[in-house]
């Protein structure tokens, strides 16, 4: 297997894109990456999309086919990659794995989802229909019920919060505002969003413990980067960072069949996974972005994926070693929670902030000497999960 | 209350539900149709506020429960303040209209 590099990122701004077409996201995400890359006229061999519903959402089909005719790279092999929120992830590792089998040599991969085209309970029930259809689809289950139920759950047994829950959301959207990308450029306080007599109208509960401010927002964007072979890396502008180690791994459909359903398992085997074939450690990591749909899930993440023990997330947070300047920093973009959550574009988006940490090119939010990231991306609730290490050569 | 199927695994007896074709604990792909008995224990619950398209009420509670012969299953709860390790009895009611189609589900309130 070869050796593959990141060459080329691009993203555009996240939140609500009324003007744009889904397809005219991700070909503006496209061409940042590949003018990131000095790609000029070189022809790229194949184009993977990562797009959840577009379907459902904006009433199209076959994303990948109608990226390449937009973008004329005609006659590039191209798919369109779902699954779920983690269709960005898994877009990205079908482009690294078509890369290091030596079958394509430049390889383009964008995500992006349009959800802003639907009303809200739209958006909702569309995003619930990865519940199990008979199971929990019929009761009204949604993706913020599931972490309701899970919330609860890790409340009683490992003592997170809501305060530490609030914590999550106060840090990511003061990321977010030095992330000129983010969909959410908003400061938020502990009294304005828990502790405050007017707090329960600002922050309404949205699956009790789960309220507003504990959830991503429902967003419009798109993300790109631009794969080759290691050695081919020295040809273009921009320093490699190398896709270093991947993992994927799935979970039962529905919570309630999992026998200790605190526990992430995917996220668990994923990670290691990505260690594993990195060769390096959860402690050898600089800066990580994690899966922040719900901020439970920045907590438990941290845990499963091996930065901190087991109930111990929560402490982590407390002591401020997931801040931009702490031990590991977690979410510098603002994550999920404030950059915004298009759900095909997120894997994507993941890995772009990350080579921009890498590069040192995340500005105001760069974390100082980052040479080495990983990624965590959550699908369904937690039945679907790819995660990344990315080093510097 | 027999609507809701559960798959008992012939082979290793762990209780699959909803249904699989293979048994999550051991692969085996025989299994008996077992329904759910006895009261049920609510094992984690969340009042969901912001509920999809085609549910038309403000609030709604679901949770999980797990039955005396271990089938596990979601529900709707019809409790007023619900508590972890609750009993709760279980019924066979409408709980949405999906496609024009009013569908049915399992409905749980208290026991006593």
């Amino acid at each position: 297997m070869r050796k593959v590099a990141i060459i080329g990122v691009g993203m555009i701004p996240f939140g609500r894109r009324d003007e744009d077409s889904l397809v005219d996201m991700l070909a503006y995400a496209a061409l940042n990456a590949m003018d990131d890359a000095g790609l000029g006229e070189r022809p790229i061999d194949a184009v993977y999309v990562g797009n959840m519903g577009a379907g459902l959402f904006n009433h199209q089909s076959a994303v990948a086919s109608a990226l390449v005719d937009r973008l004329n790279l005609l006659p590039a092999a191209a798919d369109t990659v779902e699954n779920g929120p983690a269709s960005g992830g898994s877009a990205i590792k079908n482009g690294v794995l078509a890369v290091a089998s030596g079958h394509f040599d430049l390889v383009l991969v964008a995500g992006g989802e349009k959800m802003r085209e639907v009303i809200g309970p739209r958006a909702t029930d569309i995003v619930a229909t990865m519940t199990h259809p008979q199971a929990e689809y019929i009761y009204g289950a949604t993706l913020p019920t599931m972490a309701g139920l899970f919330t609860r759950l890790y409340m009683k047994e490992y003592g997170v919060t809501s305060e530490h829950l609030a914590r999550v959301a106060i840090k990511n959207h003061r990321n977010g505002l030095l992330n000129p990308y983010a969909h959410i450029h908003a400061l938020i306080t502990m009294e304005g969003i828990l502790t405050s007599p007017h707090a329960i109208v600002n922050n309404p509960i949205v699956a009790d413990p789960i309220r507003l401010y504990d959830c991503c927002p429902v967003s419009d964007g798109a993300a790109a980067c631009l794969l080759c072979p290691a050695e081919m890396a020295r040809e273009f502008g921009k320093p490699a960072i190398v896709v270093a180690g991947f993992g994927q791994a799935t979970d039962t459909h529905t919570l309630q069949e999992r026998e200790d359903p605190t526990d992430l398992k995917a996220v668990r085997i994923a990670a290691q996974q990505a260690f594993e074939t990195a060769q390096l450690k959860p402690k050898d990591i600089d800066v990580a972005e994690l899966h922040d749909a719900f901020t439970i899930l920045e907590i438990a993440e941290s845990e499963h994926a091996g930065f901190f023990k087991k109930g111990e997330g929560a402490k982590a947070l407390d002591e401020g070693q997931t801040e931009i300047g702490g031990k590991l920093p977690i979410n510098p973009s603002g994550g999920l929670k404030a950059r915004g959550h298009p759900l095909g574009a997120t894997g994507v988006a993941q890995v772009v902030e990350l080579v921009w940490q890498l590069r040192g090119e995340a500005g105001e939010r760069q974390v100082k000497g980052a040479e080495k990231g990983f990624s965590l991306n959550f699908g369904g609730f937690g039945n679907n999960v790819v995660s990344f290490v990315l080093r510097r050569e | 209350m027999s609507e809701l199927v559960a798959c008992k695994c012939t082979n290793c007896g762990f209780v699959n539900y909803p249904k699989h074709h293979r048994c999550l604990n051991c692969r085996a792909r025989e299994f008996e149709q077992i329904t759910p008995s006895g009261e049920a224990t609510l094992l984690t619950y969340s009042e969901v506020c912001t509920l999809p398209w085609g549910i038309d009420e403000r609030c709604r509670m679901l949770g999980i429960v797990q039955f005396e012969n271990k089938v596990k299953a979601m529900g709707r709860l019809r409790v007023d303040k619900p508590r972890l390790g609750m009993k709760l009895k279980p019924s066979w009611e409408p709980v949405r209209v999906i496609g024009g189609e009013e569908v049915l589900g399992l409905t749980l309130r208290p026991a006593k």
